[in-house]
């Protein structure tokens, strides 16, 4: 199981540019998961039981659908949504395509991190607001959201290592991407010097976002 | 003025509901400090938390300045509680905004002018105490100066009524003392309301107008605080009293004492030694004291004896009617034998 050197840089341009990709496909995704998951989460968080916006019918709704689509194994929802992958996308192949499915699946997951994150605020901070006579909009920008900023950073920290993994199955729809790659050459192709390669990229990788997340979320802390 | 007429909450558990408050009829006047007393479970939070509606009652009105509260919901509800500051035992400040962040955030509440904002929370600084403060964190501050931070933060939009949920309990005794010091002030300089739960009597001794005695949900016993501790009515009022006016004699020195025990209470401006004296001296008997104390309570004077009385039973009979002529309260604890 040696590395051939030669085969590496052989295959260099093909790595970096699976790298692209994989980069490609979290950037969107991990945009739209927050764009959309963010403002979910607080709802599913404030809807709650006791909250200053309970509302049951919301709160069991958006509960049910969130559930639904993290329920579904990734690789179903990635060929289920074809019709709306060709929709958005304007093609079923391709890393913008894969990041459709990869956003499908993100948004619900963040939103239940963001959810976690926002219960670990103590209640009486937020009730101490209401009694202030702060509006919703102002509990949320100015108690809920600065009270849980760091332990929603480490939640995007969770959410992005979750998609590098996610995106390796990007390859069923053509996406591409680093795991991908690790998945035709190293894995049906017995290629071990692509498959090592790959993999360390994506170690180093996983280990990166996992530093950077720890420093970022430790530094916005003022606890 | 708050007016609580008839006010009931129930909690809805598994095993049923629980009353948490059971009918509670209370007037607390403008300008004063009222002190609801009582052990966890007694209902006191429930009944502070439904005077801004933090929880909405079962039953019953809620009546701040003639304003039916209870009927109020949403933006007429918000409104209404920028006017009724809260502070709580455990502050509940923003812990990622600073002091001065955290008092602005309740202006902002009422749509204070930006410009407007930095002068008031500096001036709310200066009132609590606070003024080099701005910038810090809350996590660099003692209990003690979060308290104050809570307090210009409930303060912050001129409410005409402050409540406060245990806001000392978590202090240690001398930060304790100088809070309530704090709340007295802005008591008598901003005529602001009051209304404060505690478990414990020195807090209300040292501040209250009037207290309350609550258990089981229910008002057991209210009046003046001087009224009240110098005739408690209710055992539970009494055991209350005990712990910060305590007449406890070891038994020890009990079995040693033959005559007959008394205690005498001396309320208002009596001079309470002046009288005993006089007593002995003119009535044939020899007194011993037990135990004895001035409270202070509402700048009143209170003052309690516990005192041996020995000599002839007919001359102690007539002392003890000779001191309550001139004022005292005797109550005889114990016959000689």
């Amino acid at each position: 199981m040696g590395i051939d050197i030669q085969h590496v840089i052989e295959m260099w341009p093909d790595i970096l540019k699976a790298f692209g990709q994989t980069m490609y496909m979290i950037g969107i995704s991990l945009t739209v998961a927050i764009l959309i998951g963010l403002p979910l989460g607080i709802v599913l968080f404030i809807t709650d039981k006791g909250l200053f916006l309970e509302n049951r019918f919301v709160k069991t709704t958006l509960g049910v659908v969130v559930n639904l689509v993290r329920s579904i194994p990734f690789i179903i929802l990635l060929v289920a949504l074809i019709p709306l992958t060709k929709l958005l996308a304007g093609s079923t192949i391709g890393p913008a395509a894969a990041s459709v499915s990869l956003s499908v699946a993100a948004i619900p997951f963040f939103a239940r991190i963001v959810e976690t994150s926002l219960r670990e605020i103590d209640k009486g901070v937020i009730e101490a607001a209401v009694a202030v006579g702060a509006t919703p909009w102002m509990i949320i920008k100015d108690v809920l959201l600065p009270e849980a900023k760091s332990s929603i950073v480490q939640g995007v920290t969770l959410t992005i290592i979750s998609l590098v993994a996610y995106s390796a199955m990007a390859g069923v729809v053509g996406g591409g991407g680093i795991g991908d790659l690790a998945i035709r050459f190293g894995y049906y192709r017995y290629d071990n010097t692509i498959m090592i390669v790959t993999v360390v990229i994506l170690i180093v990788l996983v280990q990166i976002i996992q530093q950077l997340g720890d420093w970022t979320s430790k530094a916005i802390d003022k606890r | 003025m708050i007016r609580i007429h008839d006010l009931s909450k129930e909690y809805k558990t598994k095993k049923g509901s629980i009353v948490g408050v059971n009918r509670v009829n209370l007037t607390i006047n403008k300008g004063e400090i009222f002190g609801i007393v009582g052990y966890s479970g007694a209902g006191k939070s429930s009944l502070l938390r439904c005077i801004n509606l933090l929880e909405r009652p079962t039953s019953g009105q809620i009546e701040v300045n003639g304003k039916n509260l209870t009927e109020l919901k949403g933006e007429e509800l918000r409104k209404a509680r920028l006017k009724m500051g809260m502070i709580f035992q455990h502050f509940y400040l923003i812990s990622q905004k600073t002091v001065g962040e955290n008092i602005a955030f309740a202006l902002k509440a009422a749509k204070t002018p930006k410009e407007k904002v930095t002068p008031r929370v500096l001036e709310l600084l200066e009132m609590v105490g606070l003024t080099d403060k701005k910038d810090v964190f809350p996590a660099q501050l003692s209990g003690g100066q979060k308290q104050r931070v809570g307090i210009a933060r409930a303060l912050a939009n001129n409410p005409s009524v402050l409540l406060c949920d245990e806001a000392t309990s978590a202090l240690d005794p001398n930060t304790t003392l100088s809070i309530l010091r704090l709340l007295k002030k802005i008591n008598r300089e901003l005529n602001i309301t009051i209304v404060l739960i505690t478990h414990e009597m020195n807090v209300v001794k040292e501040i209250c107008d009037r207290l309350a005695v609550m258990q089981d949900g229910r008002v057991l016993e209210e009046g003046r605080v001087y009224d009240i501790f110098s005739n408690p009515k209710e055992e539970l009022t009494k055991e209350f009293i005990s712990s910060v006016v305590s007449f406890e004699v070891p038994q020890t020195i009990l079995n040693q004492v033959t005559g007959r025990i008394v205690k005498v209470l001396f309320r208002g401006s009596v001079a309470g030694e002046g009288v005993i004296s006089d007593t002995v001296q003119q009535f044939d008997v020899r007194g011993n004291f037990l135990h004895g104390a001035i409270e202070y309570i509402q700048e009143m004077p209170l003052g309690l004896f516990l005192m041996e009385i020995q000599g002839h039973p007919d001359n102690i009979t007539r002392a003890i009617t000779y001191m309550e002529g001139r004022g005292a309260q005797v109550e005889v604890m114990r016959n000689g034998h």
